[in-house]
């Protein structure tokens, strides 16, 4: 799951980065409202956690700008003020959740996913495609009843086409899925990371449509 | 509490002055109606004493006394006699009563020498009596005609009475008047009073004073006043906290995420180190917060505090800064340059905060320019400049620098946003101002006696 973290606060800003990261989820960073507020209509994110006292420019006016835009993107917003006002304005600009600071990084980890849960009309605490069970809250993967050690990129390449079964998906966006800005991209990566889903699931749940992408067909 | 209670010092002393001045004025009626009946009653006995030595008592009879008393019992049954204690008595040459008027005057007893009006006990229960004595035309008798100076005073008392009673009506009434005017007179007070104490702490609005009394109108205009400023004062407190608070928030959340984040990464050994410098850094962030805090409020609250100045070792102070933040400069290769040349513009001042204004225009000069940069401390007889090059700041945001907690956007240094507050406030208290300018990539601080 791709995320866009914009955050001026350096500390806070790395440690979601790097906690995001390890909790499974893409980041990409920003620490102005100006690059953030850009970066939306370049990557497919999946959700957004936006800090509302940026120096250059209001959140709140980023969120609205989105929204005029008809960016559909769930966002949480960070305050800084505990008062209910900011909090209330925030929602009513078109967030979809807040969090006050101090805040947990598992609480923004936490709200991620149930924001991108509901999203994606996803409420059901197991899907299951073939022989295949995937439980989102825990993001393990049971093949047969038997438990799969998948590697985190695999994990969300699964993730992105079980959400999106029966509907062709194109490399492009898959990277665009599993790799945030910074990250170094091989061109086979997808491939490779198909490769080693087939290699742990089976063959025949992920399809290859050539030169388009690929499916995962009921 | 008698003694602070205004109203019943004003209540005691005009009912004092009042009773005093009825008690005066019925002692001076007592007296005059005493002049006024002795007068009266001594010209009385007089007429009558010389109606007695106009007669001729010669040839009185034994049987005379008793005939003139029968004819007197006869005419007391319908004449009105009031009992005046009048008494005469008429002696011959032996100093024998030979008639008297039957009644007191039969018990006076001869005074050979006397002549005139006499203070004198008569025979009869020792009695006081002023008597009138008088020789006969012929000389061969004597005429005494005295009354009872008891009798005499009771006139005057009856007379004083009459006067004075009405008066002391006349004074009940005046002190219930003076009680009732002055309980309610005094009423805006109790008023005043009742409106303070029914307050919640935090109700500082004004107190009415349309309808207050020109004597209380002072009162209540000064504690309106002290009211604003201790509104004033507490919402400055307020907001104090709340920014503070607000501040510490961050380095706060960036503790808390990088921690988790160490967790995370306990089988990543550079993430884990990185997390913890990190770590370590929002700590830093935190305490430098918390200490510019504490001594921007304790600058704040203690204004009466720092009046006994000392005379300041400016070349000290400086030089000590300078060794503090040495390795700081050195890091990033700052050359400082100093130009201290005497007399001082100001010359006496509290050293610790004068050491606390120049620890913290040297730490952000520092900070805040770049790599190489040259930092300049100037003091002279006019004032104090810090100033340094290589800095990145919008001149739109140079007015609000001494805000606190104002950092301009995009900075990648920790500190707290109260380091220039600090500066000013020390400037204020020792009577001196900061300006703050920017030309080019040169900022500078300078600091001038008002």
């Amino acid at each position: 799951m791709r995320i866009l973290l914009i955050e001026d606060d350096r500390l806070i800003g790395d440690g979601l980065n790097e906690g995001l990261n390890r909790l499974g989820f893409t980041t990409d960073w920003f620490q102005n409202g100006a690059d953030g507020h850009e970066a939306i209509y370049q990557a497919p994110y999946d959700a957004v956690v936006l800090d509302l006292g940026l120096p250059d420019m209001d959140g709140l006016s980023i969120l609205k700008s989105w929204r005029k835009d008809k960016r559909k993107e769930p966002v949480l917003i960070l305050t800084a003020q505990g008062d209910v006002d900011q909090r209330v304005i925030g929602l009513d600009s078109g967030a979809d959740d807040y969090l006050s600071k101090p805040f947990a990084l598992a609480e923004v980890a936490a709200r991620l996913k149930a924001l991108i849960r509901r999203r994606n009309d996803r409420l059901e605490p197991v899907v299951s495609f073939k022989n295949i069970n995937y439980y989102p809250e825990t993001k393990t993967v049971e093949n047969d009843g038997k438990p799969v050690v998948l590697a985190p990129k695999e994990l969300m390449l699964l993730e992105v086409l079980l959400m999106n079964r029966n509907k062709v998906m194109s490399k492009e966006f898959l990277e665009n899925k599993l790799y945030s800005w910074d990250e170094e991209v091989q061109s086979n990566a997808v491939e490779v990371h198909v490769h080693h889903l087939r290699k742990k699931l089976g063959k025949e749940i992920i399809k290859t449509i050539n030169k388009i992408g690929y499916v995962m067909e009921d | 509490m008698i003694k602070k209670s205004l109203r019943f010092r004003l209540i005691l002393s005009f009912c004092l002055v009042s009773i005093g001045i009825w008690g005066g004025s019925a002692a001076l009626s007592w007296y005059e109606s005493r002049e006024y009946v002795d007068e009266f009653y001594d010209t009385y006995q007089l007429h009558l004493a010389r109606q007695l030595s106009a007669a001729d008592w010669s040839n009185i009879k034994p049987g005379t006394q008793a005939r003139v008393n029968t004819l007197v019992e006869e005419l007391d049954d319908d004449g009105e006699d009031e009992d005046e204690a009048l008494g005469f008595a008429v002696f011959d040459k032996n100093g024998k009563m030979i008639f008297h008027d039957d009644e007191d005057g039969k018990y006076f007893t001869y005074n050979q020498y006397a002549s005139g009006f006499v203070n004198q006990p008569s025979g009869h229960k020792g009695k006081l009596w002023r008597i009138i004595w008088m020789k006969t035309v012929d000389n061969d008798f004597t005429i005494a005609v005295g009354q009872e100076l008891k009798y005499r005073n009771k006139a005057a008392v009856e007379m004083v009475e009459e006067a004075v009673t009405p008066w002391l009506i006349g004074l009940a009434i005046m002190l219930l008047a003076i009680i009732l005017l002055v309980n309610r007179e005094l009423n805006p007070l109790k008023l005043i009073t009742r409106n303070i104490s029914k307050r919640d702490a935090d109700d500082l609005s004004p107190l009415k004073e349309n309808f207050a009394p020109q004597e209380i109108k002072p009162l209540i205009v000064s504690m309106n006043s002290l009211f604003d400023r201790i509104s004033k004062m507490i919402s400055r407190e307020r907001s104090f906290i709340s920014d503070a608070a607000h501040e510490l928030r961050s380095p706060l959340t960036a503790m808390k995420v990088q921690l988790e984040v160490a967790e995370l990464a306990y089988d990543d050994k550079a993430a884990h180190e990185k997390a913890l410098q990190n770590l370590g850094k929002g700590l830093e962030r935190a305490s430098r917060l918390v200490e510019q805090l504490l001594a921007l409020s304790r600058l704040e609250a203690n204004t009466q505090q720092y009046q006994n100045f000392d005379i300041l070792d400016w070349h000290k102070a400086i030089n000590n800064e300078i060794e503090e933040q040495k390795s700081a400069a050195k890091s990033k290769k700052i050359e400082i340059e100093t130009k201290i040349k005497e007399p001082y513009f100001l010359k006496e001042g509290h050293g610790l905060l004068i050491s606390l204004l120049l620890r913290n225009l040297l730490d952000n000069a520092i900070k805040y320019s770049g790599e190489g940069a040259k930092i300049k401390i100037e003091l002279n007889d006019k004032e104090l400049i810090v100033s340094n090059n290589k800095v990145s700041l919008d001149k739109k945001n140079l007015s609000r620098l001494g805000e606190r907690f104002f950092r301009p956007a995009g900075q990648s240094v920790t500190g707290s946003g109260l380091g220039l507050s600090i500066v000013e406030k020390i400037s204020t208290l020792h009577n001196c101002q900061m300006t703050t300018s920017l030309e080019g990539d040169e900022f500078s601080v300078s600091i001038t006696k008002n």
